[in-house]
């Protein structure tokens, strides 16, 4: 009889729609009045999206007041690299007493951003910047490095500025 | 007459109930499964043989990578792996720090399981309200390591970093919602009709059975064995800890759903705790720079969402590199008790089965 009675009123059906009814009314009647904000989501690609300030995005190298970069070659990111993704030459510049890098190669599809690199440089030349959206079409835009190739590492990722749905 | 004949098909390795790229290979008579073979190795990326050519240091984003639901674990597992290869103490806060990560993380994996788990099932509106708050606990991650999935989240000998300012008022925000969205989901399961009729007797796996395959974790908890590496060989802060270790007797899949759920609660106060008794003092110990191991191996079991992981690491004498590394996935061998469970059952319960295994594929392939 008890049974029969449960089969009957579906008590444990009617609490589980209560409970998204209660969800659905919170939604539907804060949803387009800007007083209370009840989205969980955010509308990604038309609202900046908002990282951490720990955020761990790509590898920027550094440059001092003077616009020296402050690299100095010891090579500690190239060795403490898991994926070997960062290929320095040595070499040297007038005026610098330091060694400086002529070639600081970045191959950013092997980086799996566990910023190792940033912890074990001893003078914090490089920082790895708040970006996250990397993607390009070419697989040749991956290889970063310094001045003269289509992404370089003292300015943001291009890709960047289109992610912002303005147009 | 009708021929009785068996039918063989496979189930994955391209299916959503599945969690991954797993192949099971079923043979059946009309409904019912009469063998069922698991096929992995689709995601093998061979991390152990990778780390084996890597520095101590560096190993651990290899972890990060292998059970991506619980990464924070696997980093723990691995921190302290090391920690005993080289005889290094921690500081304390240190400690309190990876045990509150540990059971954030854990809660995060337990949602991503009830969520798959119930969709996997039919009950759609679990799956969202559960990644709501695993989207907070995410927030947190990023906040203290700059990353959502692939932690990195600890070093050895201590952490990188304390933790970062507004981590705690985060945390005591999630902690002080977190009951109320577990009575939201209990309420929408616990005593529902489908729920039940999908779980209840679904997938046995007794006490013997379990312990004779070596399954650990919720799997092994809900058939009555109250084994948890946390109370019986603490690590971390877990020895200063007041919690409990939920069992069930009924060795379904309902109590598997019973005590992954209890454990959800008790890891939300053992968050409340480390919260509160947080000590004061450095996070990381002094270790040399370049690490050379002194003991020959070592073998360090802890406790994840998803069972014991256990890190097995032999040094040479004179090398930065570990000379063999094994880890002792809890999702591999929980897997290994699928046909156990899954055979003389139905075909439909198989997702159950899969589902509450709670399995991840870059785990088990490694």
């Amino acid at each position: 009889m008890n049974k029969f009675l449960r089969t009957l009123i579906p008590s444990d059906i009617a609490k589980g729609m209560a409970i998204t009814g209660k969800h659905f009314c919170k939604v539907f009647f804060t949803a387009n009045r800007r007083k209370v904000p009840f989205h969980i989501v955010s509308e990604y690609p038309e609202v900046v999206a908002k990282v951490q300030p720990r955020y761990r995005g790509r590898l920027t190298l550094l440059k001092d007041e003077q616009g020296e970069i402050k690299c100095v070659c010891c090579l500690a990111c190239e060795k403490i690299c898991p994926t070997q993704v960062i290929t320095i030459e040595k070499g040297k510049k007038e005026g610098r007493k330091m060694p400086y890098p002529v070639r600081y190669d970045f191959e950013m599809e092997r980086c799996i951003f566990c910023e190792f690199c940033v912890e074990s440089c001893g003078f914090d030349s490089i920082i790895l910047n708040h970006q996250f959206e990397l993607a390009t079409y070419n697989r040749e835009d991956f290889s970063l490095g310094m001045e003269g190739l289509s992404q370089n590492m003292f300015e943001p990722s291009p890709v960047g500025k289109f992610s912002v749905a303005d147009d | 007459m009708f021929k009785n004949e068996e039918m063989e098909i496979n189930l994955g390795p391209q299916h959503p109930s599945t969690h991954g790229v797993l192949r099971v290979k079923l043979r059946l008579d009309g409904e019912t499964i009469t063998h069922c073979k698991p096929v992995i190795g689709y995601l093998h990326r061979g991390v152990e043989k990778i780390c084996e050519n890597q520095t101590f240091f560096q190993g651990q984003v290899w972890t990060d990578r292998m059970d991506y639901c619980s990464a924070v674990a696997n980093n723990l597992g691995w921190a302290e792996a090391n920690e005993k290869l080289f005889g290094i103490t921690v500081p304390r806060r240190a400690q309190y720090i990876r045990t509150l990560l540990n059971e954030f993380n854990r809660l995060a994996s337990h949602l991503i399981w009830l969520a798959t788990h119930a969709l996997d099932i039919g009950a759609m509106t679990v799956f969202l309200y559960a990644f709501r708050e695993r989207e907070d606990i995410l927030d947190m991650n990023e906040a203290f390591c700059g990353s959502r999935l692939t932690t990195t989240a600890f070093r050895i000998g201590g952490l990188r970093e304390d933790l970062p300012p507004g981590f705690e008022k985060m945390a005591r925000k999630f902690l002080a919602k977190f009951p109320t969205c577990l009575e939201e989901y209990e309420n929408l399961l616990s005593e529902n009709r489908i729920w039940k009729k999908r779980t209840v007797g679904v997938a046995m796996l007794s006490a013997e059975d379990a312990i004779a395959l070596g399954v650990t974790g919720p799997v092994l908890r809900a058939a009555g064995v109250p084994y948890d590496i946390r109370k019986a060989f603490p690590y971390a802060a877990y020895a200063e800890m007041d919690f409990e270790v939920p069992t069930q007797t009924a060795a379904d899949t309902y109590a598997r759903y019973l005590v992954r759920m209890a454990e959800m609660r008790q890891s939300a106060r053992i968050i409340q705790q480390c919260l509160d008794g947080l000590p004061e003092g450095p996070v990381m110990a002094k270790i040399p720079k370049i690490l050379k191991p002194e003991v020959n191996e070592v073998y360090h079991a802890t406790e994840a969402p998803k069972g014991e992981i256990g890190y097995y690491l032999v040094g040479e004498k004179g090398s930065i590199n570990p000379y063999r590394f094994h880890v002792r996935a809890p999702g591999f061998i929980n897997l290994q008790s699928l046909p156990k469970m899954a055979e003389g059952g139905l075909i439909a319960d198989i997702v159950a089965a899969i589902g509450t295994l709670d399995i991840v594929l870059g785990e088990i392939d490694r």
